[in-house]
């Protein structure tokens, strides 16, 4: 990729008084792409958008928008928009004032002519035609959120910025959205950032997701690759659903690991960081990768505790004497029934290839994350 | 089952009476009572020693013009004078609600507030004495600067009107910005506006229900005032206050100054329900509470 | 120039409470009939429930413990309340007013708690056929000898041959001038009138107070102060809008600013006179040789007194001339009393703000009831004042 990138970080560092929020980050972000800034509460990720927005400043390094240094800029000679979490729209104007609200703001002013032409094109793109003369108020969280992004889509920003648009959303129209936001990225073609916690809504919806931690990017990817490769323990634990097994490097022999489990069971697995014999790992073993089967057949052995089924899919948690509870998720065929039911012992095995092995985090055992869907505002 | 529901409504309702009865009460006596007591002092007539001496007329009503100065005087003192306050209390409580660090500002609001703990006459009575020969005319011909008069000119009484009045618009207006969504001005820069169009598009249009609250409440009780005009600006203009006054206490023509009373509280309540008007169409979605 | 502004600065909060009761002489106190008198009254109350002015136990009879007097600012001796007090054990509570209209307006309106008070001569007649004053028992009032009493200021006290009221002290109204602020020598009210729309220009004050200051403006063509006449009120009416933009206040206060040098001149009372010229010997009080007004303050009873023995034995106290003379030589107005007189000093009964030449008393008169409650003037009055 040659062309300029549309934003450019170059070891950015923000700090507000003795807390460092984002901590030499370096990035770049290529035209025309969805990209999702993916990571836990205070992680840095808002921070970073709102770098691009020009409502911070960077302490140290900089920030360029398609090629040019942003410093000392202020948010309103900057060629990029945002979508705030809650909206932000202006209660004393109607919708079609606030969507124009940007248009008319531009030197040399627009005609009315086209300021109310462009407003007009902006509701018919966010299926809000009609709508124009309503108070906000009036309008439903859904509704909303389209006046928004109107709202900062009309002005053509050269990238348009999101904080947690959907977060205030109920789930089915928070699905029918990311749909509607991944379409409207690819007609337009400008470059989206989108700041979020939720992992499923980055995966679904973005081209690249960067990963963020403590201030730092941990690692940025395709969807999959970051599901599927995870760079770290933090990333393969934060993203998606993992049982995080812990155990001892027992052999090496390429990219695979032999690992000795508290049980004593050995399982190979597959490293994505520096080991050697000896070191305490973490194993990941994603719930779909593991396959459940009759007694005596797999490599761990345990009962069935609990069972939901789900339809097309049925999810498990095993207890395995020694190493703890385990969720497995199995596929489920119409007409071959063949569910274990809870109390029935079951064996486990799993692709070759699929377990993965990084050096040890503090959790001991075993530990299944679920969605973090509690952010506090930062 | 109706029947209890409609029993334990009727006790609802009969709580809600008692606890509100208090203040019913208040009103009554404090309010009603002395209303409708100048309601019937406005159409009687002035006993020949003075006082009130019963009667069916409008003769006091007819003779309003006769106070048509203080009636012209007060309604351009009061909206200049709520003015005058809007332009130093702005500024005062942009900086409080907007600028200020988080842990001076209640320790300015109080700074604001305490003098208003003591009895207008007493603060008004100290400018006397700052404006008077002895005070900063005094400091004044320390300097060389002879016979210079500040009290008793109209400089004098804008001030104290200023003062008196400050916390009353300050208050209001820093409560309406207070309760600003910061984020409305960072969406305001993002759309392109620069710091003046957000002020004025957002800032200013959002605070307006402070402003109009802050602007009646003044501009009201300064069609009552009297005290301030003639303490700092020696009596020499005359208000709706001091033909009350003066009717009341000089003359004892309690019927026409009853029948005056009763048309400044007409005035006073077409200013609110105007500034209300305004205050909902400008602050555009929900109702305004004004007072 | 340094040394008048040290005088002026710090104020002392007695001399700021001074001050502040000051303004019940003027407009103020007429006016602030919520703030300071409630001040006053509040203020008196917790001295006397904090134990403040305490109780002597003896009591010749049955004087209760307390009474409250209706008076003028600056007007009595405030050892005199003190002495009282500990001779009798009747605490007094003084509420000072600013015009006679308020205190009637008060009477009037009842339940005024007072056992005395003090109206002026005019007012009189005007309590006596509202029936809100009741004669006086002279036998409680043994230190009163009417014939002591100069008859000529005594006179309205007394109607149908029935003691309403005795005098307390007399006096005149003039003006004050600041002889270093305006030098020319002036004798009458029309060179009052002139100079106030000449070198007085934005120095002067006249009364809120519609009797003397539509009387002084009656006697610039010579006509009687308490005149009535439509074309002589219209012409003094014509005069006070012409002087009107030229004052400096029209305000009954009028110490503050003479003494602060704000002010050059002013209408004025002869107590008041007496005061300014005694602490800035530069103030000058004049009569106007054309006449004004010429006034007797008394004491009366009102009918729902709610501690009668004890307004009896106050009065009877205050009219005692050993009493009395304190209290002249405290607020500075010429008393009624021939026994009070032989008691003054010799350069007090000099004094001629206290007891002018006969030429100039001649000339004076008494305002009339008439004059204060005709509306005509109450009428020119405020179209005097919104002009």
């Amino acid at each position: 990729m040659t062309a300029v990138p549309d934003i450019e970080f170059r070891t950015v560092t923000k700090r507000y008084g003795a807390v460092t929020a984002v901590s030499g980050i370096d990035l770049a972000i290529p035209p025309s792409a969805f990209v999702a800034l993916l990571g836990p509460s205070g992680c840095g990720k808002t921070t970073c958008l709102r770098m691009i927005g020009g409502f911070e400043q960077p302490s140290e390094g900089q920030v360029l928008i398609r090629g040019r240094d942003m410093a000392g800029t202020p948010p309103y000679r900057r060629p990029v928009n945002m979508v705030f979490q809650q909206y932000a729209l202006f209660p004393h104007l109607d919708v079609e004032e606030n969507i124009s609200y940007g248009l008319r703001q531009a030197r040399p002013r627009l005609s009315s002519r086209e300021i109310s032409q462009r407003a007009g094109e902006a509701l018919s793109m966010v299926q809000l035609a009609g709508y124009g003369r309503r108070k906000i108020h009036e309008l439903s969280g859904g509704q909303q959120q389209r006046v928004a992004l109107a709202r900062a889509l009309v002005n053509k920003p050269a990238v348009l910025l999101l904080d947690e648009p959907l977060a205030a959303l109920d789930k089915k129209l928070r699905t029918d959205m990311q749909i509607e936001l991944q379409n409207l990225q690819r007609e337009i073609g400008i470059t989206f950032v989108l700041v979020t916690h939720d992992q499923e809504e980055a995966l679904s919806m973005s081209d690249f997701v960067c990963v963020m931690n403590g201030g730092r990017v941990v690692q940025i990817g395709q969807p999959s690759e970051i599901y599927d490769e995870p760079a770290d323990l933090f990333v393969a634990d934060f993203v998606g659903k993992t049982n995080l097994v812990s155990g001892k490097v027992a052999g090496l022999s390429g990219d695979l690991v032999d690992v000795v489990l508290a049980d004593g069971t050995v399982i190979s697995a597959r490293k994505r960081l520096p080991l050697s014999r000896g070191d305490a790992v973490s194993v990941s073993l994603r719930p779909e990768s593991l396959s459940l089967s009759a007694p005596g057949s797999g490599a761990l052995n345990g009962i069935v505790r609990n069972r939901i089924f789900l339809g097309s899919t049925a999810e498990y948690a095993i207890e395995v004497q020694g190493i703890g509870s385990l969720l497995a998720k199995a596929d489920h065929v119409i007409g071959q029934g063949n569910l274990f039911r809870p109390g029935e012992p079951v064996a486990i095995g799993f692709a070759a290839g699929a377990p993965l092995a990084f050096p040890h985090a503090k959790n001991n055992g075993t530990n299944q994350r679920e969605d973090q869907n509690v952010e506090i505002l930062s | 089952m109706a029947l209890s529901m409609r029993g334990s409504l009727f006790r609802k309702n009969l709580v809600t009476a008692l606890l509100l009865a208090p203040a019913a009460l208040w009103l009554v006596v404090f309010l009603v009572l002395p209303f409708v007591a100048i309601a019937i002092f406005s159409v009687g007539e002035r006993a020949p020693e003075g006082g009130y001496q019963a009667a069916l007329t409008f003769a006091q009503y007819a003779n309003l013009p006769a106070r048509a100065t203080a009636f012209w005087n007060t309604m351009v003192l009061a909206p200049a004078g709520a003015l005058a306050c809007l332009l130093v209390a702005y500024p005062v409580a942009y900086y409080l609600a907007l600028r200020a660090p988080q842990r001076w500002r209640l320790i300015l609001l109080a700074m604001i507030v305490i003098p208003f703990w003591t009895s207008l006459l007493m603060r008004t009575y100290a400018w006397m004495y700052i404006l008077g020969g002895r005070g900063i005319p005094a400091l004044l011909a320390y300097v060389g600067i002879e016979d210079l008069r500040l009290i008793n000119t109209p400089g004098a009484v804008l001030l104290g009107i200023v003062y008196g009045y400050l916390p009353l618009m300050i208050l209001p207006i820093y409560v309406s910005l207070e309760r600003l969504d910061r984020r409305l001005l960072e969406a305001s820069a993002d759309l392109g506006a620069t710091p003046l169009s957000t002020f004025l598009g957002v800032t200013l249009r959002l605070s307006l229900p402070g402003v109009t609250t802050g602007f009646s409440l003044v501009m009201i009780l300064l069609l009552g005032e009297y005290l301030i005009p003639t303490l700092l600006g020696g009596g020499k203009v005359f208000f709706i206050g001091n033909a009350l006054v003066d009717l009341f206490l000089q003359s004892r023509n309690w019927p026409f100054g009853s029948a005056i009373a009763i048309t400044l509280v007409l005035v006073s309540v077409v200013v609110l329900i105007v500034a209300n008007r305004i205050s909902t169409r400008l602050s555009g979605a929900r109702r305004v509470d004004l007072i | 120039m340094s040394k008048s502004y040290r005088d002026g600065l710090p104020i002392t909060p007695d001399k700021f409470v001074d001050q502040l009761m000051r303004l019940k002489r003027g407009s103020i106190g007429r006016r602030d009939f919520l703030g300071l008198t409630g001040l006053g009254v509040a203020t008196a109350v917790m001295a006397r429930e904090l134990g403040i002015m305490p109780t002597p136990a003896f009591a010749a009879e049955n004087l209760g413990d307390r009474m409250s007097i209706a008076t003028w600012p600056n007007y009595h001796d405030p050892q005199t309340f003190e002495n009282f007090k500990a001779e009798t054990g009747v605490a007094v509570e003084v509420n000072v007013f600013g015009s006679n209209e308020e205190m009637l307006a008060k009477l009037q309106a009842g339940g005024s708690g007072w056992s005395l008070f003090v109206p002026t001569n005019y007012t009189i007649s005007t309590y006596k056929k509202l029936g809100i004053i009741e004669p006086l028992d002279m036998a409680k009032l043994a230190n009163y000898d009417g014939t002591k009493e100069d008859s000529r200021f005594t006179a309205e006290g007394t109607i149908d041959g029935t003691i309403y009221a005795v005098p307390k002290n007399w006096g005149t109204t003039g003006f004050a001038v600041n002889t270093k602020k305006l030098a020319k020598p002036m004798s009458s009210w029309k060179e009052f009138w002139d100079t106030a729309m000449a070198e007085g220009d934005g120095r002067t004050m006249v009364h809120d107070y519609q009797l003397t200051t539509i009387g002084n403006a009656l006697k610039y063509y010579g006509y009687s102060f308490n005149s009535l006449k439509q074309d002589e009120l219209a012409r003094a009416e014509e005069l006070l809008l012409k002087v009107k933009p030229h004052l400096f206040a029209v305000s009954s206060d009028y110490q503050p600013g003479m003494r602060a040098g704000d002010a050059w001149m002013t209408m004025c009372w002869t107590n008041d006179g007496a005061q300014l010229h005694r602490d800035i010997p530069e103030i000058a009080y004049v009569l106007g040789n054309e006449g004004g007004e010429i006034w007797t303050d008394f004491y009366a009873i009102p009918k729902d007194a709610p501690n009668k023995p004890a307004g009896y034995a106050l009065l009877n106290y205050l009219i005692n001339p050993a009493v009395a003379v304190k209290e002249h030589l405290a607020n500075g107005a010429p008393s009624t009393d021939a026994r009070v007189n032989a008691l003054l000093p010799k350069e007090v009964l000099d004094n001629p703000i206290l007891y002018p030449a006969a030429d100039l008393l001649k000339p004076l008169e008494f305002g009339a009831a008439a004059t204060l409650t005709d509306p005509g003037r109450a009428e020119l009055m405020a179209r005097f004042k919104s002009a």
